[in-house]
């Protein structure tokens, strides 16, 4: 009704009509493929029907109805993390062409024409990759814990409204609040480098958890968790923890590892200010660091 | 068990609410969620979350106002307590999410702004730019993370629900989950489990919803013995940009700023629309309704627009159905300073501008009304009281429902900026109960390892199954579009008793044939072509039910509309003709109230075929009225409406009956 | 990943990641400034008479001479240096995959440190007197324009010096632009652009310094210089001013 392709055999062959009259009837893509956590990479190529409109994630899923390579051959559907295909959950981040970015706002027509014929997909490469396009992405939110990136709230009942913010502030705030931990910033990051952590045999499930985390604060934070931790230093009620944040922010793998490449700031998808965040917490750990030399 | 322990299903506004608060109250909290929690479809509402506030107060705005809008709003389809304890909460949960850190908008002086939204008079809504959801949820997964870091709360993200366990009693005792990761089973033991697992968007195919959005958990707890309430009411937005892979809401304010709907006369025009001359293009709601134009209510835009399409044939693409909203009469330099925002996200999806090129839109399915049954306990004072066992109960004992899986809140159609709210409030609100159960449990507490061990190995059954299927003749994600073009045509926006008895039979066909659905990866390692084939197994249960309680409800009432059962307005022109017609047009609303004004609410028997059954709605807060929106006759309708209310009234007060006694 | 406790790099990484910062501008940086700045008086046209007076100030110092030098310059340019390798080797330069302005920064910063590095030890076992064991040591602080230049005769050594200077001034002034940053100096994305303006001008500078005193020795005729430089010597002598200091300077401004 909506969709006129109805069986297995239109969606692989195409049945939509090409508006644009163009030879561009199908899709050519190229995925990076890995079948378990710590297994062997490789290539897989698939192709599907162009339709107009198309982004990364319904190429995707063309892949998982057809589940058959170029060549024919009958493989599993390519594993991918998606949500809400509007770019406001933060899931669908690969590398695509090379470069990190969110899957659902990847147009096919804007892909093809930087790329040529075929598209490029790959796993981020800084995360432990699951499967396929699924990488573990558990570090970029223990980061946000390490910042402790929240109000301290004395308990959720009714205590009257919060305090109280200019516009100004507000305005201030609000494109850091917009961080959807997609981890694009992680990604190009070239001082975030992989942090992987392999449960051993012989270790409860515990252990490893508290392993892991550790293993994961030796690692560069990241701008994302830099930056809320900015957002949260500014909030009125947040800034009663900032030492806190700081302490955080000035341990190993702190916001000292910033390489200033900037990267961060041009890959966001939000467009998140993150140079200034971060800017903004070397200040705040000059003072913090000049305070606590001369305070003590 | 030791300690008292609570399972949270979903990890949206509704669960993380619950798993904040309950964290407090002392209770551990599992939380079982399909993606990590921060990735909620929550992150989708744009709108804002409504409440009274200082300044409506002012403007002779109450909690009973926020109530009667929502009733009315709901054509009277929802129980009126629940509402009113939402309403009277509404102001202290902005207050929370305030103190949270939420970036609401603010005044000059540094007070939250609020702005108007529709169904009501006053400026109820407050909001964090064009992304109220998004913030709201990141406020409470951020008390979350920190409850985490305390110890209290254990979150099991990438993880399905799939069904709840029962004990001898029929009681909830915990549910199985799966890891979507290893794909390894697990009994999780709770002293209660709660559902927050959203709507059912995706049995429609594309709607709005976020790709969890299946509904799965809740038809698990459907199958296992819930009763489901109101399926048939599904909310339909009128614009949004039709994508291959979903549909993504474009905001009335393109209408608002002067946006204009229209098609090409001629079927299927493929020119460019800017070379279409005016003669050649048809303003269909500016036609119909030259009062309002483009800004009619949303559900007869979304009528109009559907009906062109399907109707009269005059969809702008053919494999697609679309029709233009244009703005580009509109200067370029205002179309930035007021739409900025939204026509980014179009630019973004479409690789189009719409400053330049008319937009194609086509409604949308937005929001499911219905969902679990669940119970509630009235109040002296006609709201809830709080902390009692059966407070957001499903009929299954133990197993409780919030969010927008339970059914409660939005009757027959829900107010915009209402359902934040209601997520939220549900998640509060049932803390302290599920505090109470966990008490009360305490005592009763058995031990359930070899029936959790039976019901862990009924699933991997059921997944082995599922895997073993390799050689069937069917496509799990052809069948999955099939059933969403199926029910996106025939139980939305216009629904006609034809059609959805025939679709009845066709989701029972392709109930079967999903049986025949092939798997093509049968590994056991994040197998999400096995996750998803679940997933669709259980959309058809319900499917029926949302087919079979259209089918059976006779009437229009909020989103449901039957053309067949449409009471039409009045035809006479002298006073009294049309007192007289008014009279009738009131004696068969009476009659029609007495007969529809019940909640549907749904069985699940053999074969996952729905038995229907209705119960009647708590209206003794506020007695059930006309909707007239743009209705012919509406004034004197409502006139005589007045005066036989005004009766009732008395007759009321001479029995000296009080208002609202408690149940 | 390591199981056993953080090591003291890892424990005092933030304390020790600021002073590598720091150790970049004051006193390393400030020391190639001067230097070059000091260089650069051999364009003065006078057969490098100003050139070695500045010299000659330099090693009024005596005996502290060699002190200093450790302290302030020779030490903290191997702290930056090792520094600086544990930074690089810990990062993970793309610039293929994203070729953004500042990343092409990033990852000249850290090609320009190493060559910078290599290029400073090559120089100073080349020039200074620690050279000497290893057939170095060519410059003579009494002689001081003409065995610089004579050094700096060579084609290929004057090649490697436009590569070697031209590294160091890029990874100083870039290095100043991003210190603001990683200090805080420098937060809003304007003020970074008016920061960088500054530092583009300050590293043109001594980029022109640089270059300008390679330049001058090279195009120096170095008899000339020898003479004015036994000149100088015998006029010492008579005054038996030691170092023949003109004007006190606070600075040991040259290592030559």
């Amino acid at each position: 009704m909506i969709k006129a392709a109805d069986s297995a055999a239109d969606l692989v062959h195409g049945a939509g009509g090409d508006d644009h009259g163009a030879a561009r009837s199908v899709v050519r893509v190229r995925v990076l493929r890995q079948d378990v956590a710590g297994g062997e990479s490789y290539w897989e190529r698939f192709e599907v029907s162009y339709e107009p409109n198309m982004n990364v994630i319904s190429v995707l899923q063309k892949i998982a109805a057809q589940a058959r390579s170029q060549d024919g051959r009958k493989v599993a559907p390519v594993a991918w993390d998606c949500n809400c295909l509007e770019e406001v959950c933060g899931s669908c981040t690969m590398l695509i062409n090379g470069r990190t970015r969110m899957a659902c706002s990847a147009l096919v027509d804007r892909l093809q024409a930087e790329s040529g014929d075929e598209i490029e997909l790959r796993p981020m490469s800084k995360f432990p990759v699951v499967r396929d396009l699924v990488v573990d992405r558990r570090r970029l939110f223990r980061g946000l814990e390490k910042v402790k990136a929240w109000v301290p709230v004395e308990g959720s009942y009714d205590l009257g409204p919060g305090p109280r913010i200019s516009p100004e502030e507000q305005e201030d705030a609000y494109p850091l609040s917009e961080c959807m931990s997609c981890g694009c910033c992680l990604e190009a990051c070239p001082q975030y480098t992989k942090v992987e952590a392999v449960r051993r045999d012989d270790e409860s499930e515990a252990d490893f958890e508290k392993r892991r985390k550790s293993a994961f604060d030796t690692g560069f934070v990241g701008a994302h968790a830099i930056s809320q931790a900015v957002l949260f230093n500014a909030h009125p009620t947040g800034r009663m923890i900032a030492d806190e944040r700081m302490e955080a922010l000035t341990r190993q793998g702190g916001i000292q590892m910033c390489g200033n490449a900037q990267n961060c700031v041009a890959v966001c998808p939000k467009r998140i200010p993150l140079t200034r965040s971060i800017a903004r917490a070397g200040r705040a750990a000059t003072v913090w660091a000049l305070k606590k030399l001369f305070d003590r | 068990m030791a300690q008292p322990r609570v399972l949270v299903v979903g990890g949206g506004l509704a669960g993380l609410a619950a798993t904040m608060r309950l964290a407090e109250l002392g209770v551990n909290v599992d939380l079982v969620s399909l993606v990590p929690v921060k990735r909620s479809h929550s992150v989708c509402a744009q709108g804002g979350i409504n409440s009274v506030n200082a300044l409506t107060r002012q403007q002779g705005d109450s909690e009973w106002k926020h109530l009667d809008d929502t009733v009315y709003g709901g054509d009277f389809l929802q129980h009126q307590p629940p509402v009113k304890e939402m309403a009277d909460w509404g102001p202290k949960i902005i207050d929370l999410m305030d103190r949270l850190g939420v970036p609401f908008n603010r005044t000059s002086e540094g007070f939250r702004d609020q702005r108007r939204f529709g169904g009501t008079l006053y400026k109820r809504t407050a909001f964090a730019g064009a992304t109220t959801g998004q913030q709201l949820l990141y406020a409470l997964d951020e008390q979350v993370r920190r409850w985490e870091v305390e110890g209290k709360v254990k979150k099991w993200e990438f993880w399905d629900f799939l069904g709840p366990v029962l004990d001898e009693a029929g009681r909830c005792c915990g549910a199985v989950c799966q890891d979507l990761v290893t794909m390894q089973f697990k009994a999780f033991a709770a002293d209660a489990v709660v559902l927050a697992t959203g709507g059912n968007g995706l049995i429609y195919g594309r709607s709005t919803m976020s790709m969890v959005c299946t509904g799965s958990a809740v038809s698990r707890a459907y199958q296992a013995g819930a009763c489901y309430g109101n399926g048939e009411f599904i909310q339909v937005h009128p614009t949004a940009i039709p994508g291959a892979d979903k549909l993504r809401l474009m905001s009335e304010s393109a209408r608002g700023e002067g946006g204009r709907v229209w098609v090409p006369r001629k079927p299927q025009d493929q020119r460019d629309p800017r070379s279409i001359p005016e003669a050649e293009r048809s303003y269909f709601l500016e036609e119909r309704y030259p009062k309002y134009g483009n800004l009619v209510p949303r559900d007869i835009a979304t009528r109009e627009i559907f009906d062109i399409c399907t109707t009269d044939g005059l969809s702008v693409e053919k494999d697609r159905l679309c029709v233009y909203l244009d703005l580009t009469h509109i200067p370029k330099e205002t179309l930035d300073r007021k739409l900025g925002g939204i026509l980014e996200i179009y630019e973004k999806f479409q690789g189009v501008d719409p400053r330049v090129t008319p937009m194609k839109i086509f409604p949308a399915v937005h929001y499911s009304m219905g969902g679990l049954w669940v119970d509630y306990q009235k109040s002296a004072s006609g709201g809830l009281l709080e902390g009692s066992l059966r407070n957001q109960q499903t009929s299954l004992p133990g197993l409780y429902a919030i969010g927008e899986c339970d059914y409660q809140y939005h009757g027959a159609n829900r107010l915009g900026a209402n359902s934040l709210l209601s997520c939220i409030f549900s998640g509060l609100f049932v803390a302290p109960t599920l505090a109470n159960v966990c008490g009360a449990s305490a005592k009763a507490a058995g031990d359930h390892t070899r029936l959790f061990d039976a019901e862990i190995r009924r699933h991997e059954e059921r997944h082995r199954e599922l895997l073993a299927r390799t050689a069937g003749d069917e496509n799990p994600y052809t069948l999955h579009q099939e059933l969403g073009n199926l029910m996106t045509r025939v139980a939305t926006v216009v629904r006609r008793n034809d059609q959805l008895t025939h679709a009845y039979d066709e989701v029972c066909r392709m109930a079967e044939r999903w049986k025949r659905c092939a798997v093509s990866d049968t590994g056991n390692w994040t197998n999400q072509n096995v996750v998803f084939t679940k997933a669709l197994g259980d959309m058809f249960p319900i499917a029926k039910l949302i087919l079979k309680g259209a089918l059976l409800r006779d009437e229009c009432r909020g989103a449901h509309f039957k053309p067949a059962f449409s009471m039409p307005g009045l035809t006479a022109t002298d006073p009294e003709g049309k007192r007289s017609e008014a009279e009738q047009w009131c004696d068969a609303f009476e009659a029609n109230t007495r007969k529809w004004l019940k909640s549907t609410i749904a069985t699940c028997g053999p074969n996952g075929d729905p038995e229907i059954s209705y119960q009647d709605i708590d209206t003794s807060l506020i007695p059930p009225r006309p909707r007239l929106y743009g209705l012919v006759g509406g004034d004197a309708i409502e006139e005589a409406w007045k005066d036989r209310a005004a009766k009732a009234a008395g007759q009321a007060a001479g029995k000296g009956q009080p208002a609202g006694a408690g149940a | 990943m390591s199981e056993s406790s953080p090591s003291f790099l890892e424990r005092h990484q933030f304390v020790i990641y600021r002073l590598f910062s720091l150790s970049g501008l004051i006193p390393v940086g400030a020391f190639l400034a001067v230097h070059l700045l000091t260089n650069a008086s051999i364009l003065a046209g006078d057969d490098g008479r100003t050139f070695q007076s500045r010299v000659d100030m330099i090693h009024s110092l005596g005996p502290l001479l060699v002190p200093v030098e450790w302290a302030f310059i020779f030490l903290p340019m191997l702290f930056h240096a090792a520094v600086g390798f544990v930074i690089i080797a810990n990062g993970l330069p793309n610039v293929g995959s994203y070729a953004y302005v500042g990343n092409v920064r990033y990852t000249l910063q850290r090609a320009t440190g190493m060559i910078a590095f290599a290029f400073i030890v090559w120089h100073i076992m080349q020039l200074h007197w620690l050279g000497k064991p290893f057939g170095g040591g060519k410059f003579d602080p009494h002689q001081a324009a003409s065995t610089a230049a004579t050094a700096l005769q060579p084609t290929l050594t004057s090649i490697l010096y436009t590569i070697g200077i031209l590294s160091t001034v890029f990874h100083f002034s870039n290095g100043l632009w991003t210190l603001g940053i990683t200090w805080g100096l420098w937060t809003s994305p304007a003020a970074m652009r008016r920061a960088n303006v500054v530092s583009i001008v300050v590293g043109l500078g001594l980029a022109a310094a640089g270059l300008g005193a390679l330049g001058g020795f090279r195009s120096l005729d170095v008899s000339k210089a020898r003479e004015a430089e036994v000149w100088t010597e015998k006029q010492k002598r008579a005054l038996s001013v030691p170092g023949g200091a003109v004007a006190p300077s606070p600075i040991p401004a040259s290592t030559h």
